[in-house]
């Protein structure tokens, strides 16, 4: 039996570690390998360049511009995402009349595939016939069409809040099972002690669910920084590449220009700008763990 | 009826109302785009003359839908299988075994769940070349499946450790080997778990962009989402009201499944990511 017990674990881990490991190093081996070499259109690895395809990363301004949107990208629809989600975990964390029906809208934008919710904004916000302008000319907020996706001054903000959109249901999930966990007496206690509700939320709430604000806000950043659908499918990082994010710029990179190289180089920079995210939502668990 | 809850609801509404519109928005915009006339799609106006049913129908042949929604169900099960499959043992094993490199799975498991499929695409179209396997849908099933390990792992993980051990030690008490144990006690309790986990599974295949986008080249091997998007980019005249359409019969069925599942998400997810 207890020579069983050693060996049984690593047998039942087996399939699921080769199947994942499959996938993943895989692939990153093949990324360090055209990043470091020349490849032509057709993929076939040249000469040993080392960091040629990084510099070549650096010098070209798109990539820079990309760079920079994607930290407005993750910041906006991060930032945004948690703020809007506090309040509404806490409304939904109450209890009142249609809560399950309030609940299962809210979570609405979760069932549905990014590049679907991506494809119907693209036709709400088309210009001449799209249903927000009539919606809004019918309201008298505005007094013509506006061209939404034509210009990055108006389709970048609104593909932030699209992604503030579709990003709030998970952060409710995960606030309303922090808000969950808060025993009730500790409110009632309080509201012997004459607190108010806001002092309430100040003192006791807060403090109680940061631990899941922390971890939405880390799991939040690597989701969002890798979203690749509601761009790609409104403007395709257009027009004229002023909408693109790093994800974007990658696929056009690789898959428009035919530029493998260029493309694994900006891969492997995200990935390590992904490692330290993951470092960083490492120690929140292992912090909460030891906490806890 | 109780007025203190009464005027608490309405606050609770008052409060939600600003998600509640803009949630509920691109549905009205898809579902009233889809029964549009396709002589009054292009005209501004919110509501048609008439409603009509027949886009559904002229949308199934002109989308080629049918062929893209068979598609999806062949990738979509047999991922969610496979993943199952290699997820299941593995979550076992990490909640009723305590082994040394318990700790670096965890982590390695981690690590597969940040890097999503878009950082790798470029190494997984190499792959497949490498391997023959551009426009096989098998191949795109093997990585969905693959890709969906490491939530279900998690999933099943958080939900295996309330399922008290005390019940399988009984049965080994009793003379039942492990493997009987497992069986006969441990799966049964086990069931709700593994079908909220595969169909959390299979709504995650079913929505995939990036990889069907990469590695699936022709019109006979798309899926929903790829197939759709066809429909739109790179397109002089898009048919919207056969795209809307379209959108919207590949979405209700699974926002339906979902909006019944969600509160199990909810738990699952409490359980597993933070604890």
């Amino acid at each position: 039996m207890t020579s069983k017990r050693v060996v049984a674990p690593y047998v039942l881990i087996l399939p699921s570690f080769v199947l994942a490991a499959m996938i993943v190093i895989w692939p990153i081996n093949e990324l360090a390998q055209i990043a470091s070499h020349s490849v032509n259109r057709f993929g076939q690895l040249r000469d040993f360049v080392g960091m040629a395809n990084f510099g070549a990363l650096l010098d070209d301004p798109n990539f820079i511009a990309s760079l920079w949107r994607t930290g407005i990208w993750t910041l906006g629809v991060v930032g945004g995402a948690i703020v809007c989600s506090v309040p509404v975990a806490l409304v939904l964390n109450e209890d009142f009349y249609g809560r399950d029906l309030a609940r299962v809208i809210v979570m609405l934008p979760w069932a549905v595939s990014l590049t679907m919710t991506a494809i119907v904004w693209r036709w709400a916000l088309s210009g001449e016939s799209g249903m927000l302008n009539s919606a809004l000319m019918e309201l008298g907020l505005i007094d013509q069409n506006i061209q939404w996706l034509a210009e990055a001054s108006t389709a970048f903000p609104m593909q932030i809040l699209i992604g503030i959109l579709v990003t709030i249901p998970f952060t409710v999930t995960i606030l309303l099972g922090g808000l969950a966990s808060i025993p009730d007496d500790l409110y009632e206690a309080a509201a012997l002690e004459g607190a108010g509700s806001w002092e309430q939320f100040r003192h006791i709430t807060l403090p109680l669910i940061a631990p899941f604000l922390n971890i939405a806000l880390v799991l939040n950043t690597i989701y969002v920084f890798n979203s690749f659908p509601i761009i790609w499918a409104m403007t395709q990082g257009g027009p004229a590449n002023s909408t693109d994010i790093l994800v974007t710029y990658l696929y056009k990179v690789g898959f428009r220009l035919g530029k493998l190289g260029e493309a694994s180089a900006v891969s492997l920079v995200m990935f390590g700008i992904l490692l330290v995210f993951t470092l960083i939502y490492v120690r929140l668990t292992m912090s909460r763990r030891a906490g806890a | 009826m109780n007025w203190v809850k009464l005027r608490r609801s309405l606050l609770c509404w008052l409060v939600l109302s600003p998600i509640v519109v803009t949630t509920i928005f691109p549905f009205a915009v898809m579902l009233i785009t889809a029964l549009k006339p396709n002589t009054e799609v292009l005209t501004p106006a919110w509501w048609p003359s008439r409603i009509a049913w027949e886009n559904f129908q002229t949308m199934w042949v002109a989308t080629n839908f049918g062929n893209a929604l068979r598609n999806s169900l062949y990738v979509s099960v047999l991922a969610t299988l496979g993943s199952l499959i290699v997820s299941i043992p593995a979550a076992y094993a990490m909640t009723r075994f305590d082994f040394r490199g318990r700790e670096f799975y965890r982590q390695f498991l981690l690590v597969t769940q940040m890097l999503s499929p878009i950082v790798l695409v470029v190494g997984l179209f190499r792959l497949m070349v490498a391997l023959g396997l551009i426009d096989s849908i098998n191949a795109v099933t093997v990585v969905y499946a693959a890709f969906n390990i490491a939530f279900s792992v998690w999933m099943l993980q958080s939900y295996f450790a309330t399922i008290p051990l005390d019940l399988e030690e009984a049965a080994w008490m009793e003379g039942a080997g492990r493997t009987k144990a497992l069986v006969k006690v441990f799966l049964p309790l086990a069931v709700p778990a593994v079908v909220v986990t595969a169909i959390f599974t299979f709504i995650n295949a079913w929505n995939e962009f990036v990889i069907a986008l990469t590695l699936l080249r022709s019109q006979d091997s798309y899926t929903l989402p790829i197939q759709i998007f066809s429909l739109v980019s790179g397109r002089y005249t898009v048919e919207w009201h056969h795209v809307m359409a379209a959108t919207f019969a590949a979405t209700i069925p699974v926002a339906i499944a979902f909006a019944w599942l969600q509160r199990y998400l909810v738990r699952g997810l409490a359980l597993g990511a933070v604890k």
